[in-house]
């Protein structure tokens, strides 16, 4: 069931008693869990914190857990799958779910007892009516017909024979069972069919605390992050994210409202947050723009620099904004201040000459001592490398606890350490796009476009994780979708496949919608997978939270690719 | 008084060119027992100070180090600060070994480094230690294994 004084019936119950979280693995959930940890240590609320990385480890977490904890929270897993059904929890468990995956299975939505999420209800969700779903088994005489939703039921008011009468009702009623068990189907897999995501879990627990009025600006900058998480990754659509964004932007202005001037001014070393309309170039920083301009998918994609014109038409602009190579190519911070006064107009003007419209974005930044200055954008990529990092003997709980640790302000280096690591991820991804694009590797199945990556590719490494490979993928369908001719090509979604684990012989395999402009960022591709699974008994496990990300063997790749053609066609 | 037999003697004999090596010979003798001394000194030291952190309790690889009348000393040692610890507080006792420093908090975050299987606290519940798992507990639980290396305080 939907929570709706998430005070009152989430916090005040668990303020006493000893909760167990399991936090998933993406920098949204992450933040969410510090913006809760922060909250459980104001009121000593005792705690477990474990995380989690896909359905196998959640369960396993929970069978380890469940003797000593009545109060489990999800943070970004557990609403799109039946729960009770996977875990099959003792009649006191409760959970709450704080989960940006849609659509909600409706056994959670419609269970009152166990099953509490924390999620809004205003939130686009559709969620099919009680009475087309579930019906209480009444094959009784008096069945009241009241709850049977569809057209087709003979008028009663046929008088017959009392056996006759009898018998005629009874095929009526399997009748309409039957007839309302086919609608049933249909309208549960119209409802199951898309997977996207909802408000972000970090927003959930900052809009907690303000409700509990002890939100800080440490937690109002992680929320800020999770949001940011979403937008980066592709997960939510323009729309909403301008809208949270305006809902963030009122937090940051209350936070900033202080009567700052030359007497009673803030310590240089106070967290300030502010809003910004910033340019939509990666790191840049923390780069040099010359890098930064190459490495970001938005410039990338729009001056095709794969190729040489590409690289002539980036000259030109360059020139055309009268910035000097030579400062264009050292570190953002030794540039004159001349440049970097007026640097984001100065681009903005010149990017409207070259067609790309929407160089600027809004966000925010922070700003503490006089170093430190991030965009969220940057904690976001600097998270993510760390999150995912490839470095041998690290498992992955290891890389969650280290970049739980980078959202700290106290953690600086280690922060910085994942923006290089984010540096060297870009730089892989766009020589991958580059090479793809170049070596026609993406081929068109049909009805979805697909791109396997070699073993030999360099930092193939780097692509076995799914949030990298996401990236990868949809940087990959833009940069296709500017340099391809084809019409009919630039609406199909991309599939794309790389080796996970070479000794096991497994591969990751990501689907991803088309590319538009008002693309809703739904996504289909997780039904497919199942089913095309489950038509050649291919060796698959979807193990990923989001269901587009799945493992499959690589003997199994191509037999499962013909039975994805076969069901999308 | 032994180098003071010695010069008498080589005295009594004529031999009085052997005084001064007799002399040096017990300053050296003098000295490597001051060193000696020094060194049991500061191994008593150290050894009062294992009480206070690892408790009555020592650890294998550290007893293996002790002679005998070390550990003679260290239970009489451990003896003694207990009935002291026992008589503070009007006859109820106070161990003096829990709160090293002053604390700031009841609860404090601790993080698992290894895995370390079930772990009781006060109120009979009972925590998974496992690897990376992060914890909020109450502080004079986890000292012990804060020292012990199986958790680490996580300061954020």
């Amino acid at each position: 069931m939907f929570i709706t004084d998430i005070r009152k019936d989430f916090y005040e119950v668990v303020a006493n008693q000893r909760v167990a979280l399991l936090v998933a693995s993406d920098i949204d959930a992450l933040c969410a869990c510090k913006i809760l940890q922060v909250l459980f240590h104001c009121d000593q609320v005792q705690y477990t914190l474990v995380p989690v990385t896909g359905w196998q480890d959640l369960s396993t977490a929970f069978l380890e857990h469940k003797e000593q904890f009545r109060y489990f929270v999800l943070i970004n897993c557990g609403a799109n799958v039946d729960l009770l059904e996977m875990l099959q929890p003792d009649d006191d468990s409760v959970f709450f779910i704080c989960d940006t995956h849609r659509p909600v299975d409706v056994v959670n939505v419609y269970n009152d007892s166990q099953i509490k999420l924390l999620i809004k209800q205003d939130d686009d969700l559709g969620v099919p009516s009680y009475d087309d779903i579930f019906r209480d088994e009444d094959e009784g005489e008096g069945s009241d017909s009241g709850n049977e939703s569809e057209e087709g039921s003979e008028p009663s008011g046929k008088r017959r024979r009392f056996d006759e009468g009898a018998v005629e009702r009874r095929i009526e009623r399997r009748r309409a069972k039957r007839d309302w068990e086919a609608r049933r189907r249909e309208i549960l897999f119209d409802y199951e069919q898309y997977e996207y995501h909802g408000t972000s879990a970090s927003i959930m627990f900052f809009e907690l605390a303000w409700v509990l009025t002890k939100d800080t600006k440490d937690m109002l900058w992680w929320a800020v992050i999770g949001l940011t998480d979403q937008w980066v990754h592709d997960k939510i659509t323009h729309m909403k994210y301008v809208t949270d964004i305006a809902t963030m932007q009122r937090h940051v202005s209350r936070h900033n409202h202080r009567n700052e001037d030359e007497e009673n001014s803030l310590s240089i070393d106070c967290m300030r947050i502010s809003f910004e309309y910033d340019l939509r170039l990666t790191l840049y920083q923390h780069w040099s723009l010359y890098e930064s301009i190459c490495n970001s998918c938005y410039t990338s994609c729009n001056f095709k620099l794969w190729t040489l014109n590409g690289q002539k038409k980036l000259q030109e602009f360059l020139a055309d904004m009268g910035l000097p190579l030579k400062q264009v190519r050292q570190k953002f911070h030794s540039m004159d201040m001349s440049i970097k006064e007026n640097l984001r107009d100065v681009i903005e003007e010149s990017s409207n000459k070259y067609g790309m419209k929407d160089i600027r974005i809004q966000t925010f930044g922070v700003h503490f001592g006089f170093k430190n200055r991030f965009l969220a954008s940057d904690m976001v990529h600097a998270t993510t490398a760390l999150l995912e990092s490839t470095e041998k003997d690290e498992s992955a709980s290891d890389n969650f606890i280290k970049a739980l640790d980078s959202l700290s302000r106290s953690n600086l280096d280690r922060l910085h350490s994942g923006i290089d690591l984010a540096k060297k991820k870009l730089m892989a991804i766009q020589q991958t796009v580059a090479s793809c694009i170049c070596t026609n590797l993406i081929v068109s199945q049909g009805p979805f476009l697909y791109c396997y990556l070699m073993e030999g590719t360099p930092d193939v490494k780097l692509f076995s994780k799914p949030m990298a490979l996401t990236l990868l993928c949809k940087y990959l369908l833009k940069a296709f979708v500017q340099s391809t001719r084809n019409k009919r090509c630039k609406l199909l979604p991309l599939v794309m496949a790389a080796p996970k684990d070479v000794e096991k012989g497994s591969v990751i395999v990501v689907g991803i919608p088309p590319e538009s402009e008002t693309s809703d960022k739904k996504n289909f591709f997780g039904r497919a997978f199942e089913k095309a699974a489950e038509s050649t008994s291919s060796r698959t496990l979807h193990d990923n939270f989001d269901t587009s990300i799945i493992t499959l063997k690589t003997e199994d790749r191509s037999k499962f690719l013909d039975a994805l053609i076969t069901l999308l066609s | 008084w032994e180098a003071c037999v010695h010069s008498n003697e080589a005295k009594a004999e004529g031999r009085a060119e052997l005084i001064p090596s007799i002399k040096l010979r017990h300053c050296c003798l003098l000295r490597n027992q001051r060193c000696l001394t020094a060194y049991l000194y500061d191994r008593l030291l150290r050894m009062r100070a294992l009480r206070w952190e690892y408790g009555s309790v020592l650890p294998a690889n550290v007893r293996f180090h002790m002679c005998a009348e070390e550990v003679q000393w260290f239970s009489q040692y451990k003896k003694s600060l207990a009935s002291f610890m026992r008589s503070l507080g009007g006859g109820e006792g106070l161990d003096l070994t829990q709160d090293m420093k002053p604390p700031k908090s009841l609860y404090i975050e601790v993080r698992c480094l290894k895995d370390h299987g079930e772990f009781e606290i006060d109120d009979g519940t009972v925590i998974l230690l496992k690897k990376n798992s992060q914890h909020f507990l109450p502080r004079w639980k986890c000292e012990q294994l804060i020292r012990q290396g199986v958790l680490e305080h996580v300061v954020s």
